[in-house]
């Protein structure tokens, strides 16, 4: 049996740290969540939140991001839902992680560590939201 | 972050720009929205089928008017729907009598630049409570909510009876059951999310209940529940100035839209401007901005 869960916070830097409160109080102590998967989670969705709040909703009184978690024996399913602008993350060139540290640009991580930490990223832009799910198998 | 993520620029739109909509149109993906603008093109007959479960068939049977052919006890017809063909928006209207001057029930919809649905108005009166001349200022100019004009003397009647800014009878509580019919219909439609933009901080508060996230804004309602608590900028300008800013009003939904109604908002350098709210269908936000709160 699936559990699903939802939070809804205003897109601000300040709710970071409930999304990842959120995350630990939903997914910690089922079963294949370890303290890895688990810091794996909380990283993807803080600097995909980040990219939300910087880029998303640039220029406007912020409005709403939607976390849901469903959390199944298989995978940890997560989606991110936002109503600023979308992105076109294909189009996104991954940082030069074999760089020297002063040829190293200084941002540009956020996406690759998502890439990193999750099995399976998928972005989708519809009338109801921008979409962004991040899968975690375990 | 994702520094060199890209924000599109160019708004792409799903629905083929054909003003009118065919059977063979119809038979293709269910899933790509139909406009209020193509079913704005077909025969008045036509409109009226696909636009009348807008309206809660219980809701008019309340009142005597017959949901099919929206005719009341006198026969008159009490629904009026304008429908007009190549416009992009279409309103409809419950009357108790037809020649009654205010609608119980008023709906408008229209086409967004996106292909997406705005409620650009609701208006739920209960016909048979007392009414408040807040849509007129003393010279009998429209006040449009109250957000060209004010009528202080009527807002304060209104504000002691129990209303919340921009009413002038009290609701039906009946927006549960007119978003439910809504949504089946934009669902019909191919729609996924509708928008509107709340008049009022209580407006703003029941489209929360009802499941409302927000495009724009939802910040700005932290900002205003965080400043009405003690010691909040918010707080301390409920000084008993107005009739409107009373001290208790910060305990309740309606206290605080009379306040922001008269202008606290200037005491945070904020305006109640600007704020979009979208409902996805058949999904619930749980955003609660104002928890635990009495209305």
């Amino acid at each position: 049996m699936n559990q699903k869960h939802q939070i809804t916070r205003a897109a601000e830097y300040q709710s970071l740290a409930t999304l990842r409160d959120f995350i630990e109080a939903t997914c910690k102590g089922y079963p294949g969540v370890d303290d890895q998967v688990l810091y794996d989670l909380k990283l993807a969705v803080d600097e995909a939140c980040t990219n939300i709040i910087t880029h998303g909703y640039a220029g406007m009184n912020p409005g709403s991001i939607i976390l849901a978690i469903d959390l199944s024996p298989q995978q940890v399913t997560m989606t991110i839902t936002d109503f600023g602008q979308a992105f076109e993350p294909s189009e996104t060139p991954m940082p030069n992680v074999e760089a020297g540290l002063e040829d190293r640009d200084t941002g540009g991580f956020g996406l690759f560590f998502i890439y990193q930490t999750m099995d399976e990223v998928d972005y989708e832009c519809t009338e109801d939201g921008n979409h962004l799910t991040l899968i975690k198998r375990l | 972050m994702f520094r060199s993520l890209r924000v599109k620029q160019q708004l792409v739109k799903i629905v083929p720009d054909s003003p009118s909509i065919s059977a063979e149109q119809l038979s293709r993906d269910a899933a790509i929205p139909i406009t209020l603008r193509q079913i704005n093109s077909l025969p008045e007959n036509a409109k009226r089928r696909i636009y009348r479960p807008l309206l809660p068939a219980s809701l008019l049977v309340q009142f005597g008017i017959d949901p099919i052919t929206w005719k009341g006890p006198d026969g008159d017809q009490h629904i009026r729907l304008k429908a007009l063909p190549e416009k992009n928006s279409i309103s409809i209207a419950a009357r108790m009598a037809s020649d009654d001057p205010e609608d119980i029930l008023f709906l408008e919809l229209a086409d967004n630049a996106m292909n997406g649905i705005d409620l650009n108005l609701l208006v739920i009166n209960d016909p048979e409570s007392p009414r408040f001349c807040t849509d007129q200022d003393e010279q009998g100019q429209p006040t449009l909510f109250g957000t060209a004009r004010r009528n202080q003397g009527e807002e304060e009647s209104a504000m002691q009876a129990g209303l919340a800014p921009a009413q002038t009878r009290a609701s039906l509580h009946a927006s549960r059951l007119v978003f439910e019919h809504l949504e089946t219909f934009l669902a019909i439609l191919g729609h996924r999310a509708y928008f509107l933009e709340p008049l009022t901080y209580a407006s703003a508060w029941v489209f929360e209940q009802r499941g409302f996230a927000y495009v724009r804004g939802h910040k700005l309602m932290d900002d205003i529940h965080a400043e009405f608590q003690p010691g909040g900028r918010l707080h301390g300008a409920l000084d008993g100035s107005t009739p409107f800013r009373q001290p208790e009003q910060w305990r309740t939904v309606r206290g605080r839209a009379w306040a922001i109604q008269d202008g606290i908002l200037e005491a945070i350098g904020a305006r109640w401007d600007g704020l979009r709210m979208v409902k996805q269908i058949g999904r619930h936000a749980r955003v609660e901005t104002f928890p635990q709160a009495q209305y």
